[in-house]
């Protein structure tokens, strides 16, 4: 069981409870443990990271706990994971250093290669 | 249910006996922590940035507010004598609540050695005050409780978070009252504080306040943090989605209002219900600030981070499997796992309100604990962002 959670219904992204690899299948639950759907992860999507739930264009505005919570800097395809490297705020943005910082550490890098 | 706490000569009521050492200069700390260390119950503040008052007198309002509050049974308060802050600036305040309290200056006593022997002498004073101080029965509507996050990762948003705000509607429920703060952590939130604030007046009040402490981080050109690096590797990606998780730990309820902290305000709870507050995101300052709002106790949810204060008692909240440990009061990992719901924990974190407001020590309480660090917003700043006090402006 490799348990996701999605905090609203039209929520764009799911959160994952557990570590998982690329070409595993996430299983996606509502809060009140309802069994939505199941989703075939496109890359790894370490534990309290998003996974996508639907294809996403760049400049496009991302739903999660039924706010937006930013914008997408690039396409993103359903089962990619949604993180600094392809979201930005649209309030107050984290430094670029730190971003770079973060994304060494998590070892993602964006398709732009930046 | 009740609680039982300490009745203060103002009528309100303590849940712990702390003695507070205030060192309104910052070269008073060592005579004010070689005094305070030689007793279990006596905390130390000092006014760590500055001797001098002009420009930092929202520390001072601070000093006075945690003396004034109600964790607090008696005060000392030492100054060096060349520093611009006068001792009776606070113990007339706080002869106002009929508190007992005692001020050395250490030139007129004749120097280190001399106000470390005076010291002492007024502490045992204080001791002898305490002493005769017995506890007896409150409903937990005379409680007032801040509400925090800290080390903040996924479960917070999905476990935690959620059922502390859970707990504070039962609190609410029973009377009590809940301030949450950290404001900068609630952009993107407007619609939903637009619909919990009890007027117009007051969703426009708490408009402002987020917008200037919005205004105060985000200045161009700096790459000042505003959410950790940790925060980013558990999973959280920009500043609204830590808001709209963080929004969950604040409850369900009406809004009353949003008090301020500043150089010319503390604005204090004036009826039961939930408030939001300037209490700034950050966890030291955090303290400080509830403790002038007057809480009693502060409930505070992280992955395991052991986050205390000396003066007020916090109760931390996890759920986060990996790192839980035996800092933290109540475990929420049940959430996580499906488990446990909200209203089983919820209810836990009741308890263990009740309890620690009882005497009850929470799991590291006199073990570790942060300073009282007295974060104020830069007077300098403020007037160049044409950032001005609310309350005056709108009188």
């Amino acid at each position: 069981m490799k348990r996701f959670v999605v905090m609203k219904e039209n929520d764009m992204v799911a959160t994952a409870l557990t570590n998982l690899k690329k070409h595993e299948v996430a299983n996606i639950f509502t809060p009140d443990n309802n069994h939505i759907k199941d989703l075939q992860a496109l890359e790894d999507i370490p534990y309290g990271n998003k996974i996508a739930l639907c294809d996403l264009k760049s400049g496009q505005k991302i739903v999660k706990c039924g706010g937006i919570i930013g914008q997408c800097t690039e396409p993103i395809k359903t089962g990619e994971l949604v993180h600094i490297h392809n979201v930005k705020s649209l309030i107050a943005d984290i430094p670029v250093s730190f971003k770079k910082e973060i994304m060494r550490q998590m070892n993602i890098c964006s398709k732009e290669g930046n | 249910m009740n609680f039982n706490g300490y009745l203060r000569p103002d009528g309100s009521i303590g849940i712990r006996n702390r003695i507070l050492i205030i060192a309104v200069d910052e070269c008073c700390d060592g005579i004010a922590q070689s005094i305070g260390r030689q007793y279990e119950n006596t905390v130390v503040m000092t006014n760590w940035y500055t001797c001098m008052l002009g420009g930092n007198e929202e520390s001072l309002n601070q000093m006075i507010a945690n003396a004034k509050n109600p964790n607090v049974a008696g005060v000392l308060v030492i100054a060096m004598g060349c520093g611009s802050i006068n001792p009776a600036q606070i113990t007339s305040e706080v002869e106002k609540v009929k508190k007992p309290v005692y001020a050395i200056t250490c030139q007129e006593e004749g120097g280190t050695r001399k106000s470390v022997d005076s010291g002492h002498n007024k502490i045992r004073l204080l001791q002898d005050y305490v002493t005769g101080l017995k506890r007896e029965p409150f409903p937990m509507a005379c409680l007032v409780v801040g509400i925090k996050c800290g080390g903040s990762d996924t479960s917070s948003g999905i476990a935690s978070n959620p059922c502390v705000g859970a707990a504070a509607d039962k609190l609410i429920d029973l009377g009590g009252i809940c301030i949450g703060g950290e404001l900068f952590e609630l952009q993107g939130c407007q619609e939903v504080l637009d619909v919990r604030a009890s007027s117009p007046a007051v969703a426009q009040k708490i408009e402002r306040l987020i917008e200037n402490e919005r205004k105060r981080w985000s200045v161009e050109g700096t790459d000042v943090e505003t959410m950790s690096i940790g925060n980013s590797i558990g999973g959280l990606t920009t500043i609204e989605e830590k808001s709209l998780g963080a929004l969950h730990k604040f409850g369900s309820k009406e809004i009353v209002d949003i008090l301020e902290i500043n150089d010319r305000v503390v604005e204090k709870p004036t009826s039961p219900g939930f408030y939001l507050s300037e209490a700034t995101m950050l966890c030291g300052g955090s303290g400080v600030n509830f403790a002038s709002y007057g809480a009693h106790m502060i409930l505070w949810t992280c992955g395991a981070a052991g986050f205390e204060n000396p003066l007020v008692p916090v109760i931390r909240v996890s759920a986060n499997e990996d790192l839980i440990n035996d800092d933290i009061d109540v475990d929420a990992t049940g959430i996580m796992n499906g488990k446990e719901s909200l209203d089983i924990v919820s209810d836990r974190i009741i308890d263990k309100l009740i309890e620690t407001a009882s005497g009850q020590k929470t799991q590291i309480e006199g073990i570790g604990g942060s300073t009282l660090t007295l974060y104020q917003k830069d007077q300098r700043l403020d007037t160049l962002l044409n950032i001005k006090c609310y309350k005056e402006k709108h009188l």
